[in-house]
């Protein structure tokens, strides 16, 4: 991370204005992506990771919303940029994979021309060189005969076919950065491992930072390099994906470890869930908020929040004012 | 699933779909006789629809008279022929202009939203608030004299914020999903979006929605036809023969049967067809 970041995000807040008061689906995340690197950002539903992602594309929308802080793209503020001025950044600096394929494609227009409709808007291709670059691309994703898939529908094509074409679409400008939020959330487990490492692979064939959202800590653990996780809307740990898991000091992502299967464990091993819910935002108090679900809170926790400590060495930081020990794991 | 039928090869034809079938080309058939009756009806040879003959007064179905004559001896058929002219280009024609307005204007404004959604909206929704036929009547009985053309442009107006609410909400349904974000993102500027993106996902809605709308006008015709508010008499279009018809339908049914099942044949085929281009041409569903 010594070179000028490719995504520097700074105390980004982003808060709607609902019925029932403010609400702040994030608050105060900082974090930097550099060059060819992954970062894995994972929490709960509803822990801010889907409004973080579409913050930094600026797809927010402003009516009732609002963000403060700062997100630099390449050295371009989207927060609070014109359209005009997002429109020049989308494609060809940042593109975004969403999280269900059966919508993320328009059902009545052929895949291919999903693909070179962005190749000639954008890069000002000519249609027959657009559409050789798209099957290119769909080959490029690993879609069997190409040249004939170009003129498919979605509808004619598996759920992991369609996120291999979302894929194609959102690289079809060589982005220096893609944002993929669950991209594998609606596909079948068997797939899954296929779409992640494509996604892998690509990011080093085409040089590109990727920031994958997740709430499945074992997509992220051998594709990342590193890890935040989110918990109620703010990054309470973060550091290299390595040492997260072997040395996590936040009792939230020891709950996060032990409550996905392991295949160590002896069989009929419960799972261990994770005890309450997670926090109504609209009434978060002044403590730490994922105290009361902490097995090692005290009163300090419920009355005042901890920041997030200042990295140490490894660039690993956390927010708690009982960080676990070594011993203690 | 789909990945494995296509090693089979069973979806190797990734045109195949829902044929048209032979009831789809009756119905395009009937439609064109239709048209081509109501364009040619001065050269075909046909008793002149106003000719009235005293001797054969509420007469059944003859040779003479294929479809019988009415209370005031004109043939029924060839009322009925001349009456499609009216019927066709009023219940087109105001659908015509019903959509040109309305349909794009509800896209713009579930796309755009903000403002100008709430402006036309409201506007829209004051509109329809009032009895729009209140307004038709009201606009007709003093705009005179009355044509042809003006009763298509009264009636389209009209029909504009029905129009306009029907494709609103079709396209806001449409205007959150990912894959217009996902257009968005990847460059496409608002009126490619418009049109390539939204369009052709509303147009199933639309066209079904068209085809109601041609029905109910033309029964709307019948009913101002009735209020002496259409063409004039003794012009005929088939509402108005319909209207007649029911001050002697317990003597000569006829009149009232033949009018309604031309009406009810054209709109039915139209809805046909409109149905079967819809399964014809949707490439949402795989169809093995």
């Amino acid at each position: 991370m010594s070179e000028v970041p490719l995504l520097e995000v700074r105390e980004l807040s982003v808060t709607f204005e609902t019925a029932g008061g403010p609400l702040p689906a994030v608050s105060g995340v900082s974090f930097t992506v550099g060059p060819n690197e992954t970062l894995g950002i994972v929490g709960e539903s509803g822990s801010g990771k889907t409004v973080l992602a579409r913050s930094i594309m600026g797809l927010q929308p402003r009516a009732r919303v609002t963000t403060t802080g700062s997100v630099r793209l390449n050295g371009s503020e989207t927060v609070g940029a014109s359209e005009t001025e997002l429109r020049r950044l989308w494609s060809t600096e940042v593109a975004m994979i969403f999280q269900d394929p059966m919508t993320a494609l328009n059902p009545v227009m052929r895949v291919g021309k999903q693909i070179d409709e962005t190749l000639r808007v954008r890069l000002g291709m000519s249609r027959p060189a657009a559409k050789a670059r798209a099957i290119e691309l769909l080959e490029m994703v690993g879609i069997p005969s190409p040249a004939q898939r170009y003129n498919a529908y979605p509808g004619q094509l598996s759920g992991g076919m369609r996120q291999r074409v979302v894929i194609a679409a959102a690289l079809a400008c060589t982005p220096k950065l893609l944002l993929a939020d669950e991209p594998t959330t609606g596909l079948d487990v068997t797939i899954q491992a296929q779409i992640l490492n494509l996604l892998d692979d690509l990011k080093d064939r085409l040089h590109m930072s990727v920031v994958l959202i997740t709430h499945d800590l074992g997509v992220v653990a051998t594709r990342t390099s590193h890890l935040a996780v989110m918990y109620a809307g703010r990054i309470v740990e973060f550091g290299a994906t390595r040492d997260v898991f072997a040395h996590h000091r936040m009792p939230y992502t020891r709950a996060l470890l032990e409550s996905s299967p392991r295949v160590a464990n002896p069989s009929h091993t419960r799972l261990a869930a994770i005890p309450g819910r997670p926090p109504n935002l609209l009434t978060l108090g002044e403590g730490c908020a994922f105290a009361p679900r902490c097995a090692y809170a005290n009163d300090r926790c419920h009355v005042e929040r901890p920041p997030l400590s200042a990295p140490d060495a490894a660039g690993h930081s956390f927010a708690c004012w009982n960080p676990l020990s070594e011993e203690s794991r | 699933m789909s990945e494995s039928l296509n090693e089979l090869g069973v979806l190797e034809r990734p045109e195949a779909s829902t044929p048209l079938g032979w009831l789809f080309w009756v119905c395009v058939g009937w439609l064109t006789l239709n048209v081509l009756a109501a364009i040619f009806a001065n050269v075909l040879p046909l008793v002149d629809p106003l000719y009235q003959n005293y001797n054969v007064v509420n007469a059944g179905p003859s040779l003479h008279h294929l479809l019988g004559t009415d209370d005031l001896g004109r043939d029924i058929f060839s009322r009925i022929v001349f009456g499609s002219r009216v019927s066709i280009a009023v219940g087109v024609g105001a659908m015509l202009i019903g959509f040109g307005i309305g349909a794009p204007l509800g896209m713009l404004a579930a796309y755009r939203r903000g403002r100008f959604d709430t402006i036309v909206t409201t506007v829209m929704y004051v509109f329809l608030a009032f009895p729009a036929i209140v307004a038709v009547i009201a606009v007709l009985s003093f705009w005179t004299p009355r044509s042809l053309l003006k009763i298509i442009l009264v009636i389209g107006l009209a029909s504009v914020p029905l129009v306009y609410r029907v494709i609103r909400t079709a396209t806001m349904a449409i205007a959150t999903k990912d894959f217009v974000i996902a257009a968005k993102v990847q460059g496409a500027t608002d009126r490619r979006i418009l049109i390539k993106e939204l369009l052709p996902n509303i147009a199933p809605i639309g066209v079904s929605f068209l085809l109601i709308g041609i029905a109910t006008v033309v029964t709307l015709e019948g009913a101002l036809a009735f209020l002496g508010l259409s063409v004039n008499p003794p012009t005929p279009s088939w509402g108005n023969m319909i209207n007649e018809s029911r001050t002697v339908m317990s003597q000569n049914p006829w009149l009232v049967l033949f009018p309604s099942l031309a009406l009810c044949l054209f709109l039915l085929c139209l809805n046909f067809i409109g149905d079967r281009l819809r399964s014809h041409f949707d490439v949402t569903e795989v169809k093995l």
